[in-house]
């Protein structure tokens, strides 16, 4: 009795003190973002955020491509390195700005797009998985090709590009690439969220839901496909481009299948068809990719068991880890993290409305009491 | 001119004919009915005249424009919109955002003025067919008859000339049916100069409201008439009950 006492007691505080509106919520989780350089993090570790800001661009771009319109693609990395390619030879051959090549490449992405769409949207389900998984292929097979050397660089790639901030000292560097990065996540991420809940989104989620009653409904169900297709390459080719500045080369390993997968492990971690769970998911990914496996674990091996040199099979065995987690996630929260937040926090709004009608029937029941007479 | 006209339609699957040389026509305002037992090729029709399939051979006439083997987007543009046999909701979306989706069609969005949203203007459809407590529901919480007026309010959206509805009272109880006969009788006289075109099974409520009657069997249309001739029609009772003996 006493415990269920105190449980009631625990989920009323709760509710009252857990009452934050999403918006709320998402302005709070910037604020805490941006102070993020002011406690004095190495330049490793806000490379970190740095990276989790790039690749939450990327994978909230695929997440309004196959959460909200249903169109799967596993070769998300296409516009990834186009727009990475786009913005180093808009640099090496014409000398452009940073300021100038970034909005050039994110259009070039975008048409990009707009051109694979066509013969992509032939076909459905697994077929137009297994078509958009063949283009970076053909790409990063093309740019590192002999021949086109000089054009492309080959596998070395195109390197010597300038970077955001040359005239800055290297840690405060990283420090105005991290607000970079993180206004640019904001801004694409609020643009890709409004996106996906305007009226062109419910589209989006209807051809998502039944394309033969889009169909029905009067909808010319390619136009909003290619729609999707160019916007999701737009931001797609964002994250590529400042991707690609921040390490000051493009090469091929933008069109890496590795890229094409990371959005998804990504989003599903997160959420998918929410915009903003991907972005809960990357910071989560790489905290867990590129700081506790990558830099935690092997310190705490070192410092408590004397290992001093990881075996060779130690990222075969971080990825298996990984994998592993990833699993595990999925199978027990399948809507992704963020979005078992979200549920919880409904769950405790219920329970204070129930808390609110408690006394409301209290005092019914008393009124009822006393007016009967005994 | 007849708002539709069907002239000598054809369509075959492999060996089976599932429509041969279907001929009919629909007026403007005119409630028709298309009757006939299982595998009569009534759901077949709708799919040909709503571009879904496409006809072997005969001609589509839409308001005196051929119609043969357009995208289905582009004929509900023309004005011919339809409802599924099988209800095909948008179960993420809300109830209200379902019809909005019609809204957005290049038809739909012809009647929204600045003053006049699409959400209200959605709002008024879904109270027409008796939806609006359920409007901010997801659809795909909602119950089978009320999916079934979605399916209405959805085709209703982009403000059709004609409307074709397929089994409208499929799965739901006498009640149901009750109200939903009413609600399309009302929008019948709203719109006086649309036409309708419903395929039901449900006799009883069907032949309360049509005009005509199109019996299809195997493929064929054996009969046409007014309601109380197909009832007494010998061939119509031979197909439904068997020859008598």
């Amino acid at each position: 009795m006493v415990i269920g006492h105190l449980r009631r007691a625990y989920s009323s505080f709760a509710a009252h003190v857990f009452d934050i509106p999403p918006r709320f919520m998402a302005f709070l989780f910037l604020m805490i973002l941006l102070l993020v350089p002011a406690t004095g993090l190495g330049p490793y570790y806000l490379s970190i955020v740095i990276y989790a800001n790039v690749m939450a661009i990327l994978a909230a771009s695929w997440d309004l491509l196959v959460g909200r319109t249903g169109q799967i693609s596993l070769g998300h990395a296409i516009f990834f390195g186009i727009g990475g390619y786009g913005s180093a030879l808009l640099f090496k051959y014409y000398g452009l700005s940073i300021w100038v090549t970034i909005p050039i490449a994110v259009l070039i992405g975008s048409l990009a797009a707009l051109l694979l769409g066509f013969p992509c949207l032939r076909v459905k389900g697994p077929y137009l998985a297994l078509v958009t998984m063949a283009f970076p292929l053909i790409i990063s097979s093309t740019v590192s090709w002999g021949p086109l050397v000089d054009i492309f660089g080959g596998e070395l790639g195109i390197r010597g590009l300038p970077g955001f901030f040359p005239f800055l000292p290297i840690l405060q560097q990283r420090a105005a690439e991290y607000y970079f990065t993180l206004v640019l996540l904001f801004a694409s991420s609020v643009l890709m969220y409004k996106t996906a809940n305007s009226k062109t989104g419910i589209v989006f989620m209807s051809i998502l839901d039944d394309e033969l009653a889009s169909k029905a409904c009067g909808i010319n169900v390619t136009r909003y496909k290619l729609l999707s297709f160019m916007i999701s390459g737009l931001f797609g080719a964002l994250a590529g481009c400042v991707q690609a500045n921040l390490l000051k080369v493009a090469n091929p390993p933008m069109f890496d299948i590795s890229i094409s997968f990371l959005p998804i492990i990504v989003t599903f971690l997160g959420g998918i068809g929410t915009i903003y769970g991907p972005i809960v998911g990357a910071y989560i990914y790489a905290i867990l990719d590129r700081y506790v496996l990558t830099d935690l674990l092997p310190r705490l091996l070192r410092d408590n068991f004397q290992v001093m040199s990881l075996p060779s099979w130690y990222n075969f065995a971080k990825l298996l880890v990984f994998t592993l987690i990833v699993l595990i996630l999925v199978i027990k929260w399948p809507r992704g993290v963020s979005r078992f937040t979200t549920d919880k926090l409904e769950d405790l709004e219920e329970a204070r409305d129930l808390d609110e009608r408690g006394p409301r029937i209290w005092k019914t029941y008393k009124k009822k009491k006393s007016s009967t007479p005994t | 001119m007849h708002l539709l006209e069907v002239d000598n339609l054809t369509k075959s699957f492999g060996g089976l004919t599932a429509i041969k040389n279907v001929s009919f026509h629909v007026d403007e305002g005119e409630m028709v009915g298309i009757i006939g037992p299982n595998g009569a090729g009534k759901t077949t029709l709708f799919n040909l005249l709503s571009g879904f399939l496409e006809p072997d051979s005969g001609n589509v006439t839409f308001k005196g424009e051929n119609i043969n083997g357009l995208a289905p987007y582009r004929i509900v543009n023309k004005g011919i919109a339809r409802t599924f046999q099988v209800v095909r909701p948008f179960r993420h979306l809300p109830v209200i955002a379902n019809v909005m989706v019609a809204l957005k069609s290049p038809r739909g969005a012809r009647k929204i003025e600045w003053i006049k949203t699409m959400e209200r203007k959605a709002a008024e459809i879904l109270e027409d067919v008796g939806l609006s407590e359920l409007m901010l529901e997801p659809a795909g919480n909602v119950g089978h008859g009320d999916l079934k007026r979605l399916e209405i309010a959805k085709a209703l959206a982009t403000e059709p000339d004609l409307l074709m509805l397929d089994e409208p009272f499929g799965g739901l109880n006498p009640l149901e049916t009750d109200y939903l006969t009413k609600s399309l009788m009302r929008m019948h006289l709203d719109e006086p100069s649309r036409g309708v075109l419903i395929v039901e099974h449900k006799l009883y409520a069907l032949m309360k409201m049509v005009e005509r009657v199109i019996v299809l069997h195997m493929g064929e249309k054996i009969a046409e008439g007014k309601p109380e001739e197909i009832a007494k029609n010998e061939k119509v009772i031979e197909v439904y009950m068997g020859k008598a003996t």
